[in-house]
């Protein structure tokens, strides 16, 4: 496994575009409005955080962190699933879909 | 042989959870059946137990573990009965006595209302009782020693609406609870020194303890055992519980539970043998008690009341003799008084029904004429409970009162106290006959007398009578010391009288005569006073008013328990309560909701705050993690 290490780029760059995702991922939860997209930028930092796990079990030559990516897979889909669901629902009720106006959590 | 014992354990068990499963869906007749059923199923294991055991020979006794029940560390129990003399001995009796009265009850608590809930508590208390005896360690007899005392609590509350019968049930808790818990102690010290309750090990280990430790073990013990049965100073409950029905009184606060006390001492024998002194403590405690229970038996004017008394008295007797070390003897008299007391409460369940609920005797004058098979019936028990030559306490309590003869000035003490004891036990016996049964009936019973389609209660209620009164008169004849002596003999094994406990044959003939005589003579003065009339009964105002008053044994724990603990508390709500905690209340409320309104600012309900703030942490604990490490 050492030696079959990380072809091409190094570690940096995978680690560097991880951000990139995360970030951009982030940027998307905090100033989008609708929540499909809010949802859609969650993966995209999920999918920053699973690239950063691989890379990183590349570059160890360790199998750990595939196996985390993979869990963090199934808690994605299962997020998705719920997230999904809710917005189905609230789209059923006719209520806003937007989450600045869904605030009855307001205290 | 061991099916049988778990047959005995659990049958009553059964019944009890059959009948609260069923509930209403049953009709009430059912449920005293299922009861008796169960009871008689576990007498039947009893007996098989009984047999098998006899069979083998009553050395071989056996314990049988069903799995671990509680394990810590090395420390481990296991849910196990136990087989030997002294265990089926007491199977038989619960099992044959409880049956019997049960059986009675189905007569006596017709058309109670809460009939149903009444079985399930009897037949739950023949299985805590079994549990009790038959336990194969010191834990289980423990658990049973508890869950009998619930039972008990349970039955003498039965009828919850009266407040006098919540009372003596909680009274009775109490009491219990503080007897428990020193027993418990006791236990725990023997945990500590041999890291077993197992009956073998811990009795091993009371040899090398020192003598202070195994002192205060047997002294634990013995709180338990005064407790359970009703002994000085811990005796006051036992009167006020004959609030519950006569049947509950007749099996456990007369045959079973309460002489338990007299169980344990003959089960844990080797421990107290170990710590004579506190032995002979017991004996001491059931001496007082047989002389003090007998005195104040002589104002009672309840006629449960008297039999209440009697029956502290009677277990003075057991713990005089299990005390001094004949073992066998407190065990036989324990046997004889299960039939003969529960047939007295029987006979005064008799006349409470045919009364419509009148226990006062004063009202019952000449009842006999009117109820002439239970008169003969009571006589018999009344002889029996005396001492009189046929009857089963003849050959039970004189014993008994020989076995303390070689036990040093201490025992002539003893021996004088059982003596006085017996012309007691004639006087208040025959007090409370002569006023109840013979004679012209007063008005009251003229009036509210009422039969039983010509019998004198139902059939369910004459025949236990009949059975008990039969073994009343006869069940003395399988041990005549010296000539014979088959529960002796039978307990050998696992009770060994004790040398010193073993009187001559003189000494046994002396103390016979005497107990004899001074039981005629104790009833020829009640003939006297209540029968012919002859004498007047003695006008001593002041004795009388002590005796009235229990000898003020409960105005002395009101003044030293209860008024203390109640001035305490009065004071701690002046003091403390008021100015503090209630003067504290609304201010805390106060803070607390100035804060909630401080706080609640950062609920916005919005997504993205809730996200920035998350992030704003994941920053600052990753900068931490990164700068400090």
């Amino acid at each position: 496994m050492q030696g079959a290490a990380l072809l091409g780029p190094g570690i940096v760059w995978y680690v560097g575009i991880a951000g990139f995702l995360f970030g951009i991922g982030a940027l998307g939860v905090l100033v989008r409005r609708n929540p499909l997209i809010v949802l859609l930028s969650l993966e995209i930092m999920l999918n920053g955080a699973n690239l950063a796990l691989i890379a990183f079990a590349r570059s160890a030559g360790n199998g750990a962190g595939q196996i985390f990516a993979l869990a963090v897979m199934a808690v994605a889909a299962s997020e998705v699933c719920v997230g999904l669901g809710l917005v189905v629902a609230l789209h059923r009720r006719r209520l806003p879909l937007d989450v600045d106006r869904l605030s009855e959590l307001r205290g | 042989m061991i099916t049988g014992a778990w047959l005995c354990l659990f049958a009553p068990l059964a019944g009890a959870v059959l009948i609260t499963l069923c509930g209403t869906r049953i009709p009430r007749r059912a449920a005293g059946w299922i009861s008796t059923l169960s009871v008689f199923i576990a007498f039947g294991g009893a007996v098989w137990s009984f047999l098998a055991l006899r069979s083998h020979g009553s050395d071989h006794g056996a314990i049988s573990t069903a799995w671990t029940w509680l394990e810590s560390g090395s420390f481990k129990v296991g849910l196990s009965v136990l087989v030997d003399p002294l265990s089926t001995m007491m199977m038989l009796i619960v099992t044959g006595v409880g049956g019997l009265i049960v059986l009675y009850s189905i007569g006596y608590m017709d058309g109670d209302p809460e009939e149903r809930r009444y079985f399930a508590y009897m037949s739950f208390f023949v299985f805590s009782m079994q549990l009790l005896v038959q336990g194969g360690n010191l834990l289980l007899l423990l658990a049973g020693w508890g869950l009998v005392g619930l039972s008990s609590y349970l039955l003498i509350g039965f009828w919850h609406e009266k407040p006098s019968a919540v009372a003596a049930a909680k009274k009775a808790f109490v009491m219990n609870a503080f007897g428990d818990a020193t027993m418990a102690l006791a236990f725990f010290v023997l945990i500590f020194h041999s890291g077993s309750l197992e009956f073998a090990t811990s009795f091993t280990t009371a040899g090398h303890l020192s003598q202070t430790t195994v002192n205060l073990v047997a002294l634990g013990l013995l709180g338990g055992a005064a407790a359970k049965s009703a002994q000085i100073p811990l005796h006051t409950w036992l009167p006020d519980a004959m609030e519950g029905p006569t049947p509950v009184s007749a099996l456990i606060h007369a045959a079973t539970m309460v002489t338990a006390g007299v169980y344990l001492i003959a089960r844990t024998h080797p421990i107290f043998e170990q710590a004579r002194t506190i032995e002979l403590v017991a004996a001491g405690m059931g001496a007082l008690t047989l002389l003090v229970a007998g005195l104040v038996a002589l104002v009672q004017t309840d006629i449960k009341r008297v039999i209440a008394y009697s029956t502290m008295s009677q277990i003075g007797y057991m713990f005089l003799g299990a005390g001094v070390g004949a073992y066998a003897n407190g065990m036989f008299h324990l046997m004889t008084h299960a039939f003969f007391k529960a047939l007295l409460f029987m006979g005064a369940g008799l006349v409470i029904h045919a009364l419509a609920g009148e226990q006062d005797i004063r009202k019952m004058g000449g009842i006999g004429k009117l109820m002439p098979w239970t008169r003969w019936m009571f006589l018999i028990a009344s002889l029996a409970l005396v001492g009189i030559f046929p009857f089963a306490g003849f050959f039970s309590k004189d014993s008994i009162i020989a076995a303390t003869l070689n036990v040093g000035w201490y025992g002539y003490v003893l021996w004088g106290a059982a003596l006085a004891g017996a012309f007691l036990t004639g006087l208040y016996t025959f007090r409370l006959y002569f006023i109840v049964f013979p004679g012209e009936p007063s008005a009251f019973a003229e009036e509210h007398h009422h039969d039983h389609h010509g019998l004198e209660g139902p059939w369910t209620m004459l025949i236990p009578v009949g059975v008990l009164t039969v073994l009343s008169a006869a069940g003395g004849w399988i041990q005549f010391s010296p000539y014979w002596q088959l529960v002796t003999d039978w307990l050998d094994p696992v009770a060994r009288t004790l040398g010193v406990a073993e009187p001559t044959n003189t000494q046994e003939w002396v103390s016979t005569g005497l107990a004899l005589g001074l039981g005629l003579g104790g009833m020829a003065v009640a003939y006297a006073i209540y029968g012919s009339g002859r004498l007047a009964v003695p006008r001593l105002p002041a004795v009388q008013r002590a005796l009235e008053h229990k000898l003020y044994f409960d105005e002395a724990y009101d003044a030293l328990f209860f008024k203390p603990s109640a001035a305490l508390a009065t004071q701690l709500r002046r003091l403390v309560e008021d100015p503090f905690v209630l003067a504290a209340g609304p201010d805390l409320g106060e803070t607390a909701m100035d804060a909630g309104r401080l706080v609640r600012r950062l609920q916005t309900g919005m997504l993205r705050t809730y996200v920035l703030f998350l992030g704003m942490g994941m920053a600052v604990m990753a900068v931490v993690f990164l700068v400090v490490r």
